[in-house]
């Protein structure tokens, strides 16, 4: 990969950001009030796509118009924030979701809260069907990265500069600049995604990187978007295979399959999801298989895996067997279950049993 | 051994032990009703009269130093008739008791809320009430008069008189009140009475020294109601056995145009004839007698007097049965009995006095909607005999008659002529001029019946402007009185309230204000109190369709005004946001020179 896939991307954004921009120039110049097509993202637009693997939106569409009284405001706001993205992009600059919601003030654009900013930006994604880590636009929150693998930054000031990611022990913040990075060279055959920092921490410790060749990323939770961009380029520039290691329960299943095959919330963008990546653990038939201890499970975690199970994503193979088991044995363990048998149990017993477990699927 | 005594008690002491009722139960009420007594009776003296009202209001606390409740002079002047010198002590210092059955729209009833006023005042205060009253603007009498509550008698304590340059009438009493409670009920009262009667000329000035000054807004007056008979669907048995009464009375009363004639029709030659000498005379020439001079002679003769004692006596009833004539001497100021013979010609003229006239002249002369035919066909459904004379009809009799007055369908409806609207016009320019709005409209409907009994509603909208109220703000009028109590159960207020008002485009918070006047010989009021009027279904259907009619005026209005109001906005939006597309749109397709956007701000002028 050479630093061209940067700027590819800055190209394209920056022309399709103009491309609107003339639009709406030349309509206002003729006298005529723009409109936006806005893909709808309501629930009833939102559907699944078997070839794709993922949410999608279906054909719906608003429109909102500079003429109509009660939408001429927001107009404003999405093309304020398209002329705000087109400035970021042109200057390589980021911004955070909370950055933008404080920007618009300067410009007499007002946003009632970050809650309509934050809607504004999904529209201009949808509008765009170009995710806001394109404009530069990243959420708070931050997930880590550790391993063997080169990076070469593209951002100002650190352009050319490498950097390798098992250099410190706390791993890497998923970042703009990291996201943005070039992937230039690793040793590793593996990525490993884990839910939490302990047990990132423990894997950084154990030498889980040298000793199965592997990347670790921290998904911190339910995995942002800019960690999910990330996760997929390590899939497809380096052709690495991707595994998933949450916790033992109906959320930490669910975590897995947003990493694989996206979120409803993001059915407009197609960029975010890794197909191929294997969710390897804990497993509900883990829990007995690995006579881990347990806590009941509750009320809400009954209703979500009874809510799952009408997702067609969860209608097959494990991801079916796993809901049913779980509401079957209505129990759930953490990953620090395996502490009962020893800090290190976990990563002499467990991952590699699940590793190769992965190779075979 | 004892008996119980029975004791009779004279009006003013029924009034002095059930003051309550009337309106005086505490020193905030007292003040309140005081001040609306005389209020009213001013102008309603001045209506009367077609004077043009000017009403001075004034109040002053005794002792500035003490607190509420404390001694208050409470002062009206007016520009009315003023009362003759004569009629002053009695108008005054005596609870009257009257029997008017004529129908005239009026605020109060025969001044008796005025004598109240009076009552409550002297046995708070043991003071007099000062009157100065002038009927010709030149010369005025003034009075102050005590109140005898055991023998309801005036007892005038000072008189004098002195030259004055205006006519009207002043009235003054002390009175124990609470203007820190009731002041802004009164204000609210002189404010609310000025709203409903742009004609006249209204001064208030409180204790505070506050001045409130309410200009005469228009300079003609409504006409005046005339005096009609009852319907026959509103009257009772009560009001039959009084009509009767009244009709005997009246027969009877001729007599007193008759005294100055009788030297006349007698041919007597004496200064001053006995009555024995009247007697013998008119015994021989009495063929040739008119009926009231007969009726002079027969009451000469049972009460064995003179000429010049019948002009001093009122006959109040002639009582057959037990034989008795009961009259009032003015000389003593004192009701009297005489026993009744019964033999001769002036016995029998008597007893047909008392038989009273005869059912179909009653009916036709004594009600309206009743003529000859109507008379007919009404005395053969209720099974009655045309020359029946009502004054020998029993109790039995009395309830068949007031029943089948009551049922009897084919009477025309009630003759609205008693009553007397403000009209559409004075409405509208008290209400102009009051509220300054936006939007005015004012309907008068036609005249409706309820028992009997005729009203008229009137009422306006007025919308937006200088209205500063959040809501809609109802004032309620009854015959030119404002209703300012007890809002909650009032019909009109369920009217205004049970109005979908968003279907006419009016919002819950709009500045709005309603007044609503009813007009009728009788306001059914809920309560003694007389401060909100009752549900009936006709009045309810005539207030209905009046806020209906307005409020659909109101509806255009709004449908107007809205339109305006959108175009107004969307202009500002377009003012506001057209520019910022144009800056950002230039810079994100990388042009220098915005584009020419400003006929589209124009745009939402012309939506």
């Amino acid at each position: 990969m050479s630093k061209s896939r940067a700027e590819k991307k800055q190209k394209e954004m920056l022309e399709i950001l103009k491309k609107h921009g003339s639009r709406v120039y030349d309509e206002l110049n003729h006298g005529s009030f723009p409109v936006f097509d806005v893909p709808s993202r309501s629930v009833s637009n939102i559907v699944y796509d078997e070839k794709l693997r993922q949410y999608i939106l279906g054909d719906s569409s608003a429109q909102r118009s500079s003429k109509n009284t009660a939408q001429v405001r927001s107009f404003t706001q999405l093309m304020w924030l398209a002329f705000f993205a087109n400035r970021l992009t042109q200057e390589k600059k980021s911004s955070t979701l909370r950055d933008v919601y404080y920007s618009s003030q300067a410009f007499a654009v007002d946003f009632k809260n970050q809650a309509e900013s934050n809607g504004i930006i999904e529209d201009l994604e949808a509008v765009l069907t170009k995710p806001r880590e394109d404009m530069h636009i990243f959420p708070e929150e931050r997930s880590s990265i550790f391993g063997d693998l080169d990076i070469e930054y593209t951002v100002p000031g650190y352009e050319g500069k490498r950097m390798n990611l098992a250099n410190h022990p706390d791993g890497y913040a998923i970042g703009p600049s990291l996201t943005s990075a070039e992937l230039v060279d690793t040793s590793a055959e593996l990525v490993i995604a884990i839910e939490k920092g302990g047990l990132f921490t423990r894997f950084v410790e154990e030498q889980v990187d040298k000793k199965f060749k592997s990347i670790i990323v921290d998904t911190g939770g339910q995995a942002a978007r800019s960690t999910r961009t990330l996760l997929k380029r390590l899939h497809d520039e380096l052709s690495l295979p991707v595994i998933i290691l949450t916790d033992g329960d109906v959320y930490g299943e669910h975590i897995a399959m947003v990493i694989k095959s996206g979120s409803a919330n993001a059915a407009h963008l197609r960029e975010l999801t890794v197909p191929d990546a294997k969710w390897v653990g804990v497993w509900a038939t883990d829990i007995e298989r690995f006579e881990l201890p347990t806590i009941p499970m509750t009320e809400s975690d009954i209703k979500r895996c009874q809510d799952l199970k009408k997702d067609p994503r969860y209608s097959h193979g494990i991801w079916r067997k796993e809901l049913d088991t779980f509401l079957k044995i209505k129990r759930k363990a953490e990953l620090e279950a395996f502490s009962k048998y020893g800090l290190t149990n976990i990563t002499d017993r467990y991952l590699p049993q699940k590793i190769e477990l992965a190779r075979s699927l | 051994m004892s008996a119980e005594r029975f004791n009779q008690i004279s009006p003013s002491e029924f009034f002095y032990r059930n003051r309550d009722l009337a309106g005086f139960s505490n020193p905030t009420r007292s003040l309140y009703t005081a001040v609306r007594e005389f209020v009213e009776n001013s102008l309603d003296a001045c209506d009367q009269k077609g004077i043009l009202p000017d009403v001075k209001l004034v109040i002053r606390a005794e002792d500035d130093t003490k607190q509420d409740p404390r001694t208050y002079t409470l002062t009206v002047h007016d520009n009315g008739p003023g009362i003759a010198e004569e009629h002053v002590p009695l108008a005054f210092g005596t609870v009257l008791y009257g029997s008017k059955f004529g129908l005239k729209q009026a605020r109060g009833m025969f001044g008796l809320g005025a004598t109240m006023a009076i009552l409550y005042g002297q046995i708070t205060t043991n003071k007099p009430v000062k009157v100065y009253s002038s009927t010709d603007g030149d010369v005025a009498h003034s009075f102050e008069i005590l109140l005898d509550i055991q023998k309801n008698k005036p007892v005038i304590q000072k008189k004098s008189k002195k030259k004055v340059k205006k006519r009207g009438l002043v009235v003054s009493i002390s009175l124990e009140g609470d203007y820190s409670k009731a002041g802004s009920k009164i204000r609210d009262y002189v404010y609310q009475t000025s709203l409903i009667t742009p004609y006249a000329s209204i001064t208030f000035e409180d204790p505070k020294d506050n001045k409130f000054v309410y200009k005469r807004i228009l300079k003609t007056m409504p006409e005046p109601p005339t005096i009609i008979n009852p319907h026959p669907h509103g009257v009772d048995v009560e009001t039959i056995r009084r009509m009767i009464v009244q009709s005997r009375r009246d027969n009877i009363s001729t007599y007193a145009d008759a005294v100055p004639l009788l030297h006349k029709a007698l041919r007597l030659k004496e200064e001053d004839p006995s009555h024995d000498a009247i007697s013998e005379r008119a015994s021989r020439r009495w063929g040739r007698l008119k009926p009231e001079v007969r009726t002079a002679v027969a009451i000469t003769d049972a009460l064995k007097c003179n000429r010049a004692y019948l002009q001093d006596i009122t006959i109040e009833d002639i009582d057959l049965d037990a034989g008795m004539i009961h009259y009032y001497d003015n000389n003593v100021s004192q009701s009297r009995t005489a026993p009744l013979q019964g033999d001769g010609i002036f016995y029998s003229h008597i007893k047909n006095l008392v038989a009273g006239e005869q059912l179909h002249s009653f009916l036709t002369d004594r009600f309206q909607r009743i003529g000859p035919k109507t008379a007919q066909n009404f005395i053969k459904f209720a099974g009655f005999k045309s020359e029946q004379h009502i004054g020998l009809l029993d109790n039995k009799d009395l309830v068949k008659l007031s029943d089948s007055l009551q049922t009897y369908e084919d009477f025309l409806a009630p003759n609205p002529s008693c009553l007397a609207p403000l009209g559409e016009s004075p409405l509208e320019q008290g209400m102009k001029k009051f509220f300054e709005p936006d939007f005015l409209e004012v309907i008068q409907r036609g005249a409706s019946a309820y028992s009997g009994f005729p009203f008229i509603i009137e009422m306006g909208i007025a919308y937006g402007g200088e209205i500063q109220s959040r809501g809609i703000k109802t004032y309620r009028f009854a015959n030119r009185i404002p209703l300012l109590y007890d809002e909650g159960s009032d019909v009109v207020l369920k009217v205004v309230n049970d109005i979908d008002w968003g279907r006419y485009k009016v919002k819950h918070d709009a500045p709005m204000v309603i007044a609503s006047h009813v007009c009728s010989t009788r306001i059914p009021y809920k309560t003694v109190g007389k401060e909100n009027v009752a549900d009936r279904p006709e009045i309810e259907r005539e207030l209905k369709l009046a806020v209906q009619f307005l409020a659909r005026r109101l509806s255009s209005y709004m449908s107007r005004r809205g339109k305006a109001e959108e175009a107004k906005k969307r202009a500002n939006l377009y003012a506001k946001y057209i520019p910022l597309i144009s800056q950002f749109c230039t810079e994100l397709a990388g042009r220098k020179v915005e584009p020419k956007y400003t006929q589209m701000l124009r745009v939402g002028d012309n939506v």
